[in-house]
């Protein structure tokens, strides 16, 4: 590395750098477990005085990870990285470059006694061994011929040099998808009931509402339950709509979201629909029947035209007494409210009397009518979780990157062997050194290991 | 049921491979490290044999899910792991001396699991978000990383008790003379540490796709993925701190014990803070 670099340079080249800074990054995600964050935060406002709170939310305290300070730590990890990388790249580069010399003598100087053993054979015929084992283990092998001595060189695994650039341009990659997601992306929720359509989301950061491109509509709802009642499967059949024509339709499941135009939606939750509609009879004194759907809200004349009919309120279970629904009638003589229960004559059977006690449960109680409730029809919503993230890609591949980065350094590292072999006598003492930068406990077995096959090698063709 | 029956005896199987791995340490014979093996090999066989059955009763059960799909299944997926990367290691190094501290570890997650208050070991249903091939992987490389950092964790103690009776080196029974070096424990603990990294890595990139499958974005700060977060960080750190600035022993042992409290805190701790991810409630 040359001398004359500045001292900015070597500032964010260094190591020591990046141990402050993920040691900082951690210490900030830590802090960000502990105070409430986002939603979460309003709950604080009520505990501590305002003037703090305004304080810390200005320091933007209470959205740490998508805080200016989150994201200058972020933006110095980078530059480090990057400066870093570019400082030692023509190292490495040099490293892969190079070619294990064949002589190298202090390559097999100094070798421990178990990294050398004697043989019978000629040199000439341990060398032709050991070279051809080598090429069938290693890349680059070289020999060099001198009058009393053989040498061999090889490599191998010179590819995961680039593991660790690999690694680093991945965290680069990944920080650079999870901005553009943070800056371009939004997030939120939609609840849509059976049949209808929506065309808009509320965001999750502010919970205003933001317009789609399109709208969706939700035709059917399904839940399955298991046998203990919890949710074994749930899903939406969507049709999403841009300027009346249908642009996708599909079912949606859990785990298996439905992408359009760069709007991803998920199935996240559902619930039972306040908007249900009830099916009412009404039987008039003197034999007229009539059935009407209604659903909370609606209100028409009476038949006779005696007044108006209001449906307060819709309950699937109505203190444990079934559905019912609330309903108003309003006339010249005032306004009578009362509950209609689907199962009247079961409450009664349990409760005689109830209806003279409690005037409100009378589903007589305006004259000359008696409503019955037939049934509810259960609607649910749909709670969709809606996303778009354009960095999503970017991040997708800062994965793969790193996964494989790592996965070249962990299945591999460089390393150059050498074997020598020097005329003794009628005999040839062979010795097996090599270099490593990493991993000198792994290159030590290995090199037990060569050592060993060589020897078996030549006594099989004694 | 059948599987929490052999779970329970493999508990007392691991409390048995502890018992001959101390024997050996204590009696500097390996007449007892060969049966410390063998039992906890035993042991191991027969804790996966529970893990398929459990495997076949969930589909017989009509929910067909790996088990690892709650609390009592990923601390029984744990301890599993830990023994059979311990035995590779064993069988690698030929170094029985590392045992007595690892297996008591296992064996002490398989005791939590069946003793501790409000852990269920029944088979339950999978609610939707958890009905995905994604969880597998996800659970399976996460707890792969768990049980190397604390093979590393295991191996920092050990550090700290050999460089104590290093200290006083004229009274050195068997125990410590059975330990091994400080360089190769050294040695060890970063090779334990890197695999653990690469396995949370993948943990965490895996659990990221399923998120962003089941709940649509690929990570939403919730803290028990902030603290994998952190605890990969610090990791990280320790690699960086040992290849580049050099740290060895003393410092690479602290960081060991240091990490493995992350690693705590991310399986444990965060269930005292709310949290989409919890098994407990
Ligand atoms: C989250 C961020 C980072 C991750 C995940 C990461 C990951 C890694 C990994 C896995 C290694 C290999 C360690 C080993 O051989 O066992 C490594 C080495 C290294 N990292 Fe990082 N790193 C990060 C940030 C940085 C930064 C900011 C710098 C800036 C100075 C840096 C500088 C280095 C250097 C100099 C090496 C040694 C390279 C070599 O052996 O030639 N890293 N890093």
């Amino acid at each position: 590395m040359s001398k004359n670099k500045s001292g900015l340079w070597s500032f964010f080249s260094s190591v020591q750098l990046a141990i402050v800074l993920l040691s900082l990054i951690a210490f900030f995600a830590l802090i960000g477990t502990i105070v409430p964050q986002r939603e979460a935060a309003v709950e604080l406002a009520g505990r501590i005085s305002p003037g703090l709170f305004s304080f810390l939310q200005k320091m933007q305290l209470f959205d740490l990870y998508h805080s200016i300070w989150f994201f200058l730590l972020l933006g110095l990890l980078s530059v480090n990285l990057l400066i870093c990388s570019l400082d030692r790249f023509p190292l490495a580069w040099r490293r892969f470059r190079s070619q294990a010399e064949p002589q190298k003598a202090d390559a097999v100087k100094d070798l421990p006694a178990e990294n050398t053993f004697q043989s019978a054979l000629n040199i000439q015929k341990v060398a032709d061994a050991a070279a051809n084992l080598l090429k069938k283990r290693y890349h680059n092998v070289a020999q060099a011929n001198e009058e009393n001595s053989v040498f061999l060189s090889a490599q191998k695994g010179r590819f995961s040099f680039f593991g660790v650039y690999i690694v680093h341009l991945s965290i680069l990659v990944l920080i650079a998808g999870a901005i553009i997601g943070s800056v371009f992306g939004t997030e939120g929720h939609i609840n849509i009931t059976e049949g209808e359509t929506a065309g808009s989301f509320n965001l999750r950061s502010n919970n205003q509402s933001l317009p789609l491109p399109f709208s969706v509509r939700c035709d059917k709802f399904i839940v399955e339950l298991y046998e203990n009642g919890a949710p074994k499967n749930f899903q939406s059949d969507l049709t999403f709509i841009k300027d009346d024509k249908v642009v996708h339709s599909g079912k949606l499941r859990v785990n298996h979201p439905i992408e359009v135009e760069g709007f991803r939606f998920y199935q996240s939750s559902y619930g039972v629909s306040p908007e249900g509609k009830a099916t009412l009879t009404l039987l008039r004194d003197g034999g007229r029947r009539d059935v009407i759907n209604v659903a909370k809200g609606y209100a028409f004349d009476l038949p006779g035209k005696e007044g108006t009919f209001q449906v307060l309120r819709v309950e699937e279970n109505l203190m444990k007494m079934g559905p019912a629904i609330k309903v108003s009638v309003r006339s010249n003589k005032g306004e009578v409210t009362f509950w209609v229960f689907q199962q009247l004559d079961k409450i009664k059977e349990a409760n005689p009397g109830i209806t003279e006690q409690i005037p409100m449960f009378n589903p007589s109680l305006f004259r000359p009518y008696t409503f019955t409730l037939l049934g509810l029809e259960e609607k649910y919503y749909t709670g969709l979780q809606v996303t778009r993230d354009p960095g999503t890609l970017v991040v997708g591949a800062a994965a793969v990157l790193l996964i494989l980065g790592l996965l070249l350094m962990l299945f591999s590292y460089p390393r150059q062997v050498w074997v020598k072999i020097d005329r003794q006598q009628d005999k040839a003492l062979i010795s097996v050194g090599g270099r490593s930068h990493r991993n000198k406990a792994g290159l030590e077995r290995e090199l037990q290991h060569l050592l060993a096959e060589i020897k078996d090698r030549l006594e099989n063709s004694k | 049921m059948i599987n929490t029956t052999i779970l329970s005896w493999v508990t007392f199987i691991y409390f048995a491979a502890f018992v001959f791995y101390l024997f050996r340490m204590v009696l500097g014979r390996e007449f007892w490290g060969k049966i410390a093996t063998s039992t906890a090999l035993i042991g191991l066989i027969a804790q996966s044999v529970a893990l398929v059955i459990r495997w076949k009763t969930s589909y017989d059960l009509g929910m067909g899910h790996a088990p690892l799909s709650n609390f009592y299944e990923s601390l029984i997926f744990f301890a599993w792991t830990i023994v059979f990367l311990y035995l590779l290691m064993e069988q690698r190094l030929k170094n029985r001396s590392i045992g007595v501290f690892v297996i008591p570890v296992a064996f002490l997650i398989m005791a939590y699991a069946s003793i501790a208050p409000g852990i269920s070991n029944r088979i339950d249903p999978l609610i939707p978000a958890l009905q995905s091939n994604w969880l597998t992987s996800h659970v399976l490389t996460c707890f792969m990383g768990y049980a190397a950092f604390t093979v590393a964790f295991a191996l920092g103690i050990m550090f700290f008790v050999k460089k104590m009776s290093a200290a006083d080196k004229n009274k050195s029974p068997a125990f410590f003379r059975l330990l091994p070096a400080e360089s190769m424990l050294d040695e060890l603990m970063y090779q334990s540490a890197t695999l653990g990294f690469v396995f949370l890595t993948m943990g965490i990139i895996t659990g990221s796709v399923w998120a962003h499958y089941a709940w649509g974005s690929y990570w939403s700060w919730d803290p028990k993925e902030t603290w994998s977060l952190i605890t990969w960080l610090i990791y990280a750190l320790m690699l960086h701190a040992r290849n580049v600035r050099g740290w060895r022993g003393k410092r690479m042992a602290l960081m060991t014990i240091f990490g493995f409290g992350c690693v705590l805190f991310t399986y444990l701790g965060v269930n005292l803070l709310p949290s989409l991810h919890s098994y407990m409630n």
